[in-house]
């Protein structure tokens, strides 16, 4: 009597062991594909998407980076369609000194790891933070800025602690960043609000849907700097980190050559100079000493 | 796959499911409210009326739900209008859904035979009692499978919510992604938990429309 | 209305690129329509075939087109493909790779639904005259189902574009992504410029969606 609706249930029933199945047998060759990945680094071009080892990247002629299209001034699109900032800046020079072609990726916060993992990128330039969890994911090369966290509010209702929050008030930040590890673990109570990209939390956090803004001070501080009517009533908190170019866990060669690349580059105060070509404009020259990280120390 | 990750992960599936569930029948209702009035000025073409609710059909069904909800989120504000993440959701689907309502609703009345109106006129009947006693219970029977795909459409189009941030599902497993990059995991839990939401309603769809082929007379 | 932010359109090559990311999804969605138009005649054919195992894959198959949001297919796609098999699909295959999906699940539906209306006696008579099946559904029946299906066709077209909004979330830069991108980098001069330029987006959705489903509502009724 119930034919139609009997099929119906084992079609859905199906589909979940179908996903399920698939999804389990995936987990176990996923782990394989890694220990191949670690364990062997002139693995064939193609047959393995983990990652693409230097010569590869050479041969081939392009390299792709993945950085942000909507966070200025460090990785962004100026209005005729050119990436611009602070990682843009160096990540044009890592293609020079490979004498090979860039081509950007635009991602969010919460997609760098996983751009990485499947291989849709070769280096992630996008103001990676270095953490121990992050470590565990993917490759750090050496680090190039300085950056803690820090929280920015209206200057009519300035936030100087996160203890004094109301019970209501709610916190921006945005998926996938330091600052939402970070409050969620250390302030379990906050109520945050999460956003995608660093367009919308932004324009939310204007349009007033929270009190404050969670993030890298260096970005925090920015938008104090170039939005009227906002303080950084918390201008430090958590721990002093660094951000890093990023590839791919195993990928050897290419870390390699990062962590070479950025040392020459010391010698000749590179990151000083992208500092005052892509930062000055908003920091002014009082934070470059703070910010800049050059030679990886 | 790894059962710890998968068993502390849950709860928050579970906390995402309850606020999608409730926001989603929130917008849900709203549609349908809008549908029965839309269809029903529709139907009998009242002046002025009329054109205001054809308009409104055709910008809703022309756009897409994450525009629209960017729209009323994002830049109403500029304007001076606020509007807070869930309202905007309920908001957002409640117009979205209202536009595809008012289709079904209109539907099930024009299938209901002008000799019924007539009768019941012939009884002494006058329009409201027409359309609360004899149009809208028949009306709204025919629909319901239409009705029913729309609310699975509805819950589906719940997966943009995650840009104006609220935590939904497809949050839910996008934030965990990013912050533990247990990829595997967290998007078995995602369609396990879509399953669980959206399974029930298409068996339910199959069930009254059995159900309503009975109910038909003659033809 | 300055201030509203509409002045930074014509900053630089703003529309243009806004276009340009329209364009992407437009090209998206035509692609997948294609594919979808022939995957779904064939699909179509099968499910009126009398085959159980055929038949409860293509029960699975419906069904979860009808129960998965399309988000939630292309994050397995994007992302879970390349962990299960390796697969390193770009964000725009993995886009047409899911609409496809969606989309042959639907024409097939329909494909299906047209060749039952069709009465037996044409099958019967085309079976009288010595045609195989295969003659039978090119000469006789599908190119009776064609003129139902080119509205519905067209349908799907404006839904494909609508839905396209969603390939922003893997990193494909079409017009959404395009309009944020110009909110960030004029933050500082026109902090409204997130007025003006969702309204333009909002706009360029309806121009482009509208007359597509009138001429799907036009057809309907000229060929009903």
């Amino acid at each position: 009597m119930n034919k139609k609706l009997v099929k119906r249930l084992t079609g859905g029933l199906l589909v979940a062991g179908l996903v399920g199945a698939s999804l389990t047998g995936c987990g176990s060759s996923s782990s394989s594909s890694d220990v191949a990945a670690t364990g062997e680094d002139t693995v064939e071009a193609g047959s393995n998407a983990g990652f693409r080892t230097l010569d590869e990247i050479k041969k081939s002629g392009t390299i792709n980076i993945g950085v942000f299209s909507d966070k200025s001034p460090f990785g962004y699109v100026d209005e005729n369609g050119e990436y611009a900032g602070y990682d843009v800046y160096f990540a044009e020079r890592i293609g020079e000194d490979l004498g090979v072609e860039i081509n950007y990726v635009s991602t969010e916060a919460a997609n760098r790891i996983e751009y990485l993992q499947t291989g849709k990128v070769d280096i992630i330039l996008a103001n990676f933070t270095v953490t121990e969890e992050r470590a565990q994911e993917v490759d750090f090369a050496l680090p190039y800025m300085n950056v803690a966290l820090g929280v920015v509010s209206p200057e009519d209702a300035v936030v100087e602690s996160l203890d004094d929050l109301g019970a209501d008030d709610q916190i921006i930040v945005i998926s996938g960043t330091t600052a939402e590890t970070y409050l969620t673990k250390n302030y379990p109570d906050i109520k945050l609000q999460k956003y995608d990209a660093y367009a919308e939390a932004k324009t939310a956090f204007e349009n007033g849907n929270g009190v404050a803004w969670a993030n890298d001070n260096t970005e925090v501080i920015a938008f104090s700097l170039e939005n009227e009517g906002y303080t950084v009533g918390i201008p430090s908190l958590g721990d002093q980190d660094t951000i890093a170019p990023a590839v791919t866990k195993g990928n050897e060669t290419l870390l390699n050559w990062l962590n070479e690349e950025i040392e020459t580059l010391g010698t000749e105060n590179f990151f000083h100079a992208d500092y005052e070509e892509t930062l000055l404009d908003t920091y002014g020259a009082e934070y470059e000493e703070t910010l800049v990280l050059e030679g990886g120390k | 796959m790894d059962k710890d990750i998968l068993i502390e992960y849950l709860p928050l599936y579970k906390e995402a499911l309850l606020l999608t569930l409730k926001i989603g029948w929130q917008g849900i209702i709203l549609a349908f409210v809008i549908g029965l009035i839309g269809s029903a000025i529709l139907h009998f073409k009242v002046a002025v009326l009329k054109s205001i609710v054809g308009v409104y059909i055709e910008i809703f069904r022309n756009t897409p739900l994450l525009v629209q909800l960017f729209f009323i989120y994002f830049a109403l504000p500029k304007v001076g209008i606020q509007v807070t993440a869930e309202a905007c959701g309920v908001l957002g689907l409640g117009l979205l859904g209202g536009a595809y309502m008012i289709e079904t609703f209109r539907s099930g009345l024009e299938a209901i035979p002008v000799i019924q109106t007539e009768s019941a006129e012939s009884l002494g009947m006058n329009n409201f009692q027409v359309l609360w006693h004899v149009i809208l219970p028949q009306a709204i029977t025919i629909s319901v499978p239409g009705l029913l795909a729309n609310v699975i459409f509805l819950l589906k189009e719940t997966s943009v919510f995650s840009t104006i941030s609220l935590m939904d599902l497809m949050f839910t497993a996008k934030d965990l992604i990013g912050m533990y990059a247990k990829t595997i995991e967290c998007l078995f839990l995602l369609v396990v938990f879509y399953l669980i939401m959206l399974l029930p309603i298409s068996i339910l769809g199959a069930l009254v429309e059995r159900r309503m082929r009975y109910g038909q007379f003659g033809d | 209305m300055a201030s509203l932010g509409i002045d930074v359109l014509f900053k630089g090559t703003n529309f243009l690129r806004l276009l340009q990311g329209l364009w992407v999804s437009i090209e998206i969605s035509l692609i997948s329509v294609v594919l979808s138009i022939l995957l779904g005649l064939l699909v179509g054919v099968l499910m009126t075939v009398n085959n159980k195992v055929l038949h409860a894959i293509l029960k699975v198959y419906l069904e979860t087109v009808r129960i998965m949001p399309q988000m939630v297919l292309l994050f397995i796609v994007y992302f879970g493909t390349t962990r299960v098999f390796g697969w390193d699909m770009s964000a725009e295959s993995s886009a047409i790779f899911v609409f496809t999906f969606w989309g042959t699940a639907e024409m097939g539906d329909l494909v299906r639904g047209s060749i039952k209306s069709i009465p037996t006696i044409q099958f019967e008579s085309a079976a009288a005259l010595g045609m195989d099946k295969v003659q039978t559904y090119f000469y006789i029946i599908l190119p009776q189902t064609v003129r139902r299906l080119i509205p519905l066709s067209i349908n799907l077209i404006t839904r494909m574009i609508k839905t396209t909004s969603l390939v922003m979330m893997i990193g494909i830069v079409e017009v959404l992504k395009v309009a944020q991108q110009i909110i960030e980098a004029n933050r500082k001069t026109s902090p409204n410029a997130a007025f003006g330029i969702f309204l333009v987006v909002f706009l360029l959705y309806f121009i482009v969606c509208w007359p597509i489903s009138r001429l799907a509502t036009y057809l309907e009724k000229r060929w009903a």
